[in-house]
């Protein structure tokens, strides 16, 4: 039992890991959630001399817990302006502007 | 790739059907969306769509560009950068289309496309990333339209005089086909919009013969209930899952 606790406590503890380095804001906490459930019940199950690995998957939950919340509270969701995607956008307005004349071209001379 | 594709399709489906009559929609109205989708139950923040519009004159004729651009947020740009323009140049008073463009590019898969509206005909240029490009030419009903300009001509139905249940036909070209589209009011409701503030809006459901949207009126849109009829809260349901996109900014209006 407590080795299939460990197992699920580490597992949900990486994943809560790569959530919070991801940009996944608040969805984050679904692993840390389940992180820190499996991290009590391992802290539960263990022994006075055994309750290292479970502090320190613990600590590290709530580590990520505080680095997600900072990052939702305190990261504005900005879009980076896009210097290639500026230009793709005058390029394309004046490609449209020249089909446009050229339509407007073809229906002078059908008329 | 797939699922980035059925969203951007359903956003600008969401929006599919006409007005009854010319109007005017402004040159210089600039509206800002957060685009969230639903991941295992929580609204994820994932870009920001662009609305805008402004006029465009050539040695002939002036038009209206109505633009819709959608970027993924800087924070994703390293995993999954989305980067795509939809536009459309109408008439300025009646809004019919006479050129339409969308260029995606969305995680280095890309595709542009060009309609040309003339008369009752439309000539689609496709080109995707690995593929030639291919022409097509095919009859359209006189009212159809496409995706962009719709979402602005809808905008130009007298809500007012609808009643809960009510119900609409149209059709819009999208994907080389055109493709009926049916909307359903479904009364007043209060949202946020923006920096509009709380506003009292028009519920409106939306249908559309295709695989792009899911499920009984699961796919609405909140216009405010004024003489602007500003788009305040899209919410989608597609294939891949569900979204929403909420009004941040609407300003020129």
């Amino acid at each position: 039992m407590r080795k299939l606790l460990i197992g699920l406590a580490v597992f949900f503890t990486l994943l809560a890991i790569v959530f919070s380095v991801l940009p996944f804001d608040t969805l984050a906490f679904l692993p840390i959630g389940l992180a820190i459930v499996f991290g009590l019940l391992l802290m539960q199950k263990s022994n006075e001399n055994q309750k290292k690995i479970p502090k320190i998957l613990l600590t590290i939950t709530a580590l990520c817990s505080a680095f997600v919340l900072g990052k939702t509270l305190l990261v504005k969701d900005e879009v980076e302006v896009d210097q290639t995607f500026e230009q793709q956008k005058i390029e394309t307005k004046q490609e449209a502007k020249k089909e446009l004349e050229e339509l407007e071209q073809l229906e002078s001379d059908l008329e | 790739m797939k699922k980035i594709f059925f969203i951007i399709c359903s956003l600008l489906l969401l929006c599919s059907f006409s007005a009854e009559k010319s109007a005017n929609i402004k040159a210089g109205e600039k509206l800002v969306f957060a685009g969230s989708y639903n991941m295992s139950g929580l609204m994820t923040q994932l870009a920001q769509v662009t609305m805008t519009t402004e006029n465009v004159a050539t040695a002939k004729n002036n038009y209206l560009h109505l633009s819709c651009e959608l970027s993924t947020y800087s924070k994703w740009d390293s995993f999954f950068k989305i980067r795509d323009i939809y536009e459309s140049y109408v008439h300025p008073t009646t809004l019919k289309p006479s050129l339409y463009k969308r260029s995606i590019d969305e995680g280095g898969y890309t595709k542009k496309e060009k309609y040309v509206f003339k008369d009752n005909k439309v000539t689609s240029t496709v080109k995707k990333r690995k593929y030639p490009e291919s022409t097509k030419t095919f009859s359209i009903k006189p009212t159809s339209i496409d995706a962009v300009s719709i979402l602005y001509q809808l905008r130009l139905v007298d809500f007012s005089k609808m009643q809960a249940g009510q119900t609409k036909s149209y059709t819009i070209v999208f994907d080389e086909k055109e493709i009926p589209v049916t909307l359903k009011y479904m009364g007043k409701e209060t949202v946020k919009a923006g920096n509009l503030g709380n506003k009292e809006c028009y519920k409106i459901s939306i249908g559309a013969k295709t695989d792009a949207l899911k499920g009984k009126d699961k796919n609405l849109i909140w216009l405010t209930a004024d003489a602007k009829k500003v788009p305040a809260l899209i919410k989608f349901s597609i294939p891949v899952g569900t979204g929403q996109l909420t009004l941040t900014s609407a300003t020129g209006i």
